[in-house]
């Protein structure tokens, strides 16, 4: 293995330690909150990848999820098979819709690609997961309810083993970070990023398109779907309210904010997503200073929206920028600061 | 022994023919280049060539195989690579990496077995790693390996997209504008890397560029592109000397017309009678009151990472006409877009009746009196004339009746509902003309105006231009013809490569035309070039001069080493044993 | 047959709101190179300012003519200054960067006014509508039952259409305007302040939005998400225009309208609609033009 290999694994054996202790001994609410954050931080690691690395627009990530956990629903509930087998299944529809959603990526780009996708997420959110003509995939008004479910022998349901699927999670998490850094490095990290500087160069240069664009958006599909794959298992049920277009919209605006290329932002953001938002419910509301204040989930999604506008409008070099670059091109454009070289990921 | 073949090539865009019948041969081993004036077809050509588009008619066939239906990566794989004038570098991504895609692209490599961070992925990317060093070597971009590539300056940039060209271990590469942006300097370095990568690699290139003197030393063939058709081809020093080439350059010039001194023909149309010229005056017209109004001093500016011009200083006083000539890429329009506050100038200084406008939005320079037509006219398509004409006065507030454009060019007052974008090109100049008609700008910039016309329509313009000065407008002109030029204008200046290279009346101008042909064409007298003459006698054999051992290279004007080498190809011998025995035959 | 044709109806009236937000940003875009998911949200927000106003407030002694005209005029004030706000704190500080920057700075405009919308009037489905006339008027024409809002909404797009039209035809500032959405450094080259045309075209983008929102009140039970997520039909119908011609996005606006009804007959489906929308786009964006539209840059 390369060195900066083994530093990767080891730095993700380290996260995972200390991060599968946090939730250990806090209320179920708080446990149902970690293991949620992980599911949306899936969500941004699959921007990262389709966005960050190969430059392609989606607003439609949600969606892939929210595939993901009516597939896994769909094979526990209904078809009454093993939760790891629903879990493959999830991520195979996910990919599945995956290509299919890349496929006028092909021929459309930027604005063009990112209005595509945010129809898709409308129709997926109010046609597919909601029409009674499709029933056999959601179980219908109610969705799918999972209980008593176990993955590989462990006791994984919601109720009383929320912790084992949660550490589950995290394990597949951490995994899965360490591939996309990996990636990122590897020949076909390359690719995509040169696809995502130059499609032109890119294309003259030997690169497939159509296979490159296709396989980002296949896997970035499958990484958001596989996160929405334990959804049922840490909620008990799935409905269509998680996977709405805001949730793809908010997914989309916390990558751009963390820095699209950055995993480790990943984790971060999807944290935000989940925490915050039920933190400032539960705990955002009281007197101050003899004032009645109530800072609802609201807030978080007007900061998110205003943190957007600011990011983009003062920091000049783009959306898919990363904190670190801004960082470090702001650094050297301080008087006596020598320009300093940015690192890729 | 022909690696590309290119028959009966033609492309059409709707109505526009950019290429007709154009047939082409590269060999193994040759430098080939590309020319002709701006709107000849050669980028159309090359990007044909390249796979960016697909000609209508026609074929090319690059070593026996049709280059038909194959996409850009396809031809990649089968050793075609290519450069980009406007640097389409992986700027997020270090000058290793950017020479290890096109490697990687060509080479096979297993996704998971990377992912996962395998020993057959290590050994791979070691290798890929020596053979960029190895090329960044032979560039002298040593140490350059692991800077971003966004981070460069363009000369660098430049032979880094050569270097990622020349990863995929391509048979042919295509570069495209190569010297654009680069100073004199920096074009005679490129000249001298590009025959060391030919020779170092054994790759074969297809060169376009409007730097003569860049295409003039590098290039081993050549072939002049004119309205779409072959005009000329040969070795280069044949191709300067063509009177077609030099026609095509530098506008209607027959032979004659360069020849005569004295003042400019006077042009009467028939069609249209305005006001003739009063004969020139010539030399400086001073400005009312003393100052110049426009003053344009160190000026540079550039887009993106290259920088353009540098170091422009020029003058245009009240009144006076002054011509701005030089070949294509030579700054001409960066500069006017630069004082017009189109893009941002980096450093100098721009007065414009006084006051600094460095830094002001174009559309307040132009309510001060400052009017510029842009390259393309600048105009709206979907606008009719009429409207066009209305939004001239609107903005300057004035209550100028329309009628005074349409009494000076009435073929717009036939057309005034139609829409601009379905004008001829002459009637398209015209309304952009019959702004400056209409508005009363103290200073008129105009870029390219005969672009794309009829000889007999530029002549009208150029008429437009001494009513112009009638009215108390002055004028400063871009043109690459420098015939009709130099025709109306007091004074001109000559760019090249970026910055003025001479300054002068156009008496002068036309008086020698040396100093202009050799700005367009690369210059004719006392250029030097070099014969290496090995001590071993280039391996033929040939025991060499004892007196001739310290002798290594001679400098020999072009023309004597163009001949040496028909001659040594004719005799089928190295050049270098040809020149030896004829050096043999000098006794003291 | 007056089953069809009451669709019909009904199919022209969302038709017509479709029409009027894409009006809005097609302008939008033409002239400031700004495709605006948000617009959708902002017609909401100014719409419920109106609503507020109408119904959050006591008017004694008004007639409901009167509060009718109050509650609507601060509404479309408040959108000229909502559109105005925008221009000059924002998108007049990015004129030059690509248009996905843009596009996905009004994803962030989006976000904030949908939540503050939530904010103040929560998540609470509203079904009082500001009715510009008494609910029961109603015509009959050939047989078929029409009801005033009906005809109301199309008379309004119309106008407000050939309005729009006029003003780009026949004023100065129409000239200045399609100066720069044909070429916007040539327009600075001819004097055209662009800056100012941009806030005027956002002012009257957000106008044209506000407008469709509270016309649409009659018709929906409408919340802050909802009314937002017609961003969607509304592209669909400024695409089928080619983000380039009025007439033509007002034709598709009730084309697509009417797509979206007339299946109504057959199938009870609420998220049907946003599949025909959804189909309407791809089948515009890819038979347009292999890459894409026209005026649509990378």
């Amino acid at each position: 293995m390369m060195p900066g290999h083994i530093v990767r694994f080891a730095v993700a054996i380290v996260a995972f330690a200390i991060l599968a202790r946090l939730p250990v001994g806090l209320d179920g609410a708080f446990q149902f909150d970690a293991a949620l954050a992980l599911i949306w931080a899936f969500g941004i690691l699959s921007i990262v990848l389709l966005t960050g690395y190969a430059g392609q627009v989606s607003l439609c990530q949600a969606t892939f999820a929210g595939v993901g956990a009516y597939g896994a629903g769909m094979v526990v509930a209904s078809l009454h098979g093993g939760y790891l087998l629903g879990i493959v299944v999830g991520v195979l529809f996910a990919m599945v819709l995956g290509v299919l959603v890349g496929l006028p990526a092909l021929r459309l780009h930027g604005i063009t690609l990112a209005i595509v996708t945010l129809g898709i997420a409308l129709v997926f959110d109010k046609y597919v997961f909601q029409d009674h003509l499709f029933d056999w995939f959601t179980g219908g008004t109610a969705g799918w309810q999972v209980s008593n479910a176990s993955i590989l022998g462990i006791k994984v349901d919601y109720s009383k083993h929320l912790l084992a699927a949660y550490d589950i999670l995290l394990a597949l998490f951490c995994i899965t970070a360490v591939l996309l850094v990996n990636l990122h490095q590897s020949g076909a990290g390359r690719r995509f990023r040169a696809i995502r500087d130059s499609e032109l160069a890119a294309s003259t240069m030997g690169v497939n398109l159509t296979r490159y664009k296709l396989l980002a958006f296949a896997m970035s599909a499958g990484i958001a779907g596989l996160g929405g794959s334990f959804y049922p298992l840490i909620a008990g049920s799935v409905s269509p309210q998680p996977f709405w277009v805001f949730t793809s919209l908010q997914l989309a605006a916390i990558g751009v904010l963390m820095g699209v290329r950055y995993v480790p932002a990943a984790a971060l953001g999807g944290l935000f997503m989940a925490v915050v938002p039920d933190v400032l419910t539960r705990y955002g509301h009281g007197a101050f200073m003899g004032r009645v204040y109530d800072i609802s989930n609201d807030w978080f999604q007007i900061a998110l929206g205003v943190l957007l506008i600011v990011q983009l409008v003062l920091l000049p070099d783009g959306v898919w920028g990363d904190l670190r670059d801004h960082v470090a091109r702001l650094r050297s454009a301080l008087p006596g600061g020598a320009r300093r070289q940015v690192r890729p990921a | 022994m022909t690696m590309l073949r290119v028959r009966d090539l033609g492309v059409r865009f709707g109505g526009l023919v950019a290429l007709s019948g154009v047939s082409l041969d590269l060999n193994r081993g040759e430098i080939l280049g590309l020319i002709g004036p701006n709107g000849a077809g050669k980028t159309t050509l090359f990007n044909c060539v390249s796979g960016l588009i697909q000609p209508s008619e026609g074929s090319i066939v690059f070593e026996g195989r049709s280059l038909r239906f194959a996409a850009p990566d396809e031809r990649a794989r089968r050793g075609i690579a290519r450069t980009f004038q406007n640097l389409q570098l992986w700027e997020s991504m270090t000058v290793q990496e950017n020479l290890q895609v096109p490697m990687d692209a060509v080479g096979k490599r297993n996704t998971l077995s990377d992912a996962l961070g395998l020993p057959l992925s290590h050994y791979a990317e070691r290798a890929a790693a020596e053979r960029a060093r190895a090329i960044l070597h032979v560039l002298e971009l040593d140490g350059y390996g692991s800077r971003l590539a966004g981070d460069l300056p363009a000369g660098i940039q430049r032979r880094v997209e050569i270097g990622r060209a020349l990863a995929m271990r391509p048979k042919l590469v295509l570069l495209d504008e190569p010297a654009a942006g680069l100073d004199a300097g920096e074009t005679e370095r490129l000249a001298s890397l590009l025959r060391t990568v030919r020779d170092r690699f054994h790759v074969s290139m297809l060169l376009v560029d409007h730097d003569m003197s860049l295409v003039m030393k590098v290039c081993d063939y050549i072939y002049v592109l004119d309205f779409g058709k072959v005009l000329a081809r040969g070795r280069p020093g044949d191709v300067r000397s063509d009177r077609k080439v030099i026609a095509a350059y530098l506008g209607e010039a027959t032979p004659e017309l360069v020849e005569s001194t004295e003042e400019p023909p006077v042009v009467v149309t028939a069609e249209e009678p305005k006001r003739l010229p009063a004969p020139r005056a010539n030399g400086h017209r001073p400005a009312t009151n003393g100052n110049p109004l426009l003053e344009v001093s160190g000026l540079a500016a550039g887009y993106g990472h290259l920088e353009v011009i540098r170091d422009v200083t020029l003058t245009v006083g009240a009144g006076e006409v002054v011509a701005c000539i030089g070949a294509n890429g030579a700054g001409k329009t960066t500069t006017l877009r630069a004082i017009s506050g189109v893009i941002r100038a980096r450093s100098g200084r721009v007065a414009f009746d006084g006051n600094n406008i460095i830094g002001s939005s174009p559309e307040r320079i132009a309510r001060m009196g400052l009017a510029h037509i842009p390259e393309g006219r600048g105009l709206f398509p979907s606008m009719s004339v009429e409207d066009t004409l209305r939004l001239a006065t609107d903005s300057t507030g004035a209550k100028v009746k329309l009628e005074a454009a349409y009494e000076v060019f009435p073929r717009l007052k036939q057309r005034r509902h139609q829409a601009v974008g379905t004008l001829s090109g002459g009637e398209q100049q015209m309304v952009a003309m019959a702004r400056a008609v209409l508005a009363q700008p103290r200073l008129l910039m105009i870029d390219e105006m005969s672009q794309g016309l009829a000889p007999t329509i530029v002549r009208q313009l150029f008429q437009m231009i001494d009513v112009f000065k009638q009215q108390g407008t002055a004028v400063l002109l871009v043109e690459q013809f420098v015939e009709s030029a130099l025709a109306v204008a007091d004074r001109a200046y000559v760019f090249e490569h970026g910055t003025i290279a001479h300054e002068a009346s156009a008496d002068e101008l036309r008086r020698d035309r040396n100093l202009i042909s050799g700005s367009y064409l690369g210059s004719t007298a006392g250029e030097a070039s070099t014969i290496q003459v090995a001590a071993n006698g280039n391996g033929n054999g040939h025991k060499p001069h004892p007196e001739l051992m310290e002798i290594v290279s001679m400098r020999v004007p072009a023309e004597v080493k163009r001949a040496l080498e028909e001659r040594a190809e004719r005799e089928g011998r190295p050049v270098g044993a040809l020149a030896l025995e004829l050096l043999a035959e000098v006794k003291p | 047959m007056s089953e069809f044709a009451a669709y019909t109806i009904i199919g022209l009236s969302v038709g017509a709101i479709f029409a009027l937000a894409a009006l809005g940003i097609v302008l939008i875009y033409r002239v400031t190179g700004v495709l605006n998911f948000a617009h959708g949200a902002m017609g909401m927000f100014s719409t419920f300012v109106a609503w507020q106003v109408f119904y959050g407030y006591p008017h004694p002694g008004m007639p409901s003519w009167a509060v009718t005209a109050e509650a609507i005029l601060v509404g479309l004030g408040f959108a000229v200054v909502l559109g105005l706000l925008l221009e000059l704190l924002v998108f007049r500080w990015v004129r030059n960067r690509p248009q996905i920057v843009k596009a996905v700075i009004t994803i962030g405009v989006l976000l904030a006014l949908q939540s503050t919308a939530s904010l103040i009037w929560k998540n609470n489905q509203y079904h009082l509508p500001i009715y510009l006339a008494p609910q029961d008027w109603t015509r009959t024409v050939a047989g078929v039952p029409i009801g005033f809002n009906s005809i109301l909404i199309v008379l309004v797009t119309l106008g407000l259409a050939f309005g729009l039209g006029a003003l780009l035809r026949w004023t100065a500032f129409g000239r200045a305007m399609r100066a720069v959405s044909d070429n916007p450094t040539s327009a600075a080259l001819w004097g055209v302040r662009v800056d100012y045309v941009g806030a005027v075209s956002w002012m009257l983008g957000s106008l044209v939005a506000a407008v469709a929102g509270i016309l649409i009140t009659p018709f929906i039970n409408f919340d802050t998400t909802s009314l937002t997520l017609l961003i969607v039909d509304s592209l669909a119908a400024a695409l089928i225009g080619g983000l380039v011609s009025l007439p033509l996005t007002v034709l598709g606006g009730f084309v697509l309208g009417l797509l979206e009804t007339y299946p109504q007959i057959w199938i009870q489906s609420l998220g049907l609609p946003r599949l025909i929308a959804l189909f309407v786009i791809l089948a515009v964006l890819i038979v347009r033009s292999p890459r894409g539209l026209p005026g649509v840059a990378k």
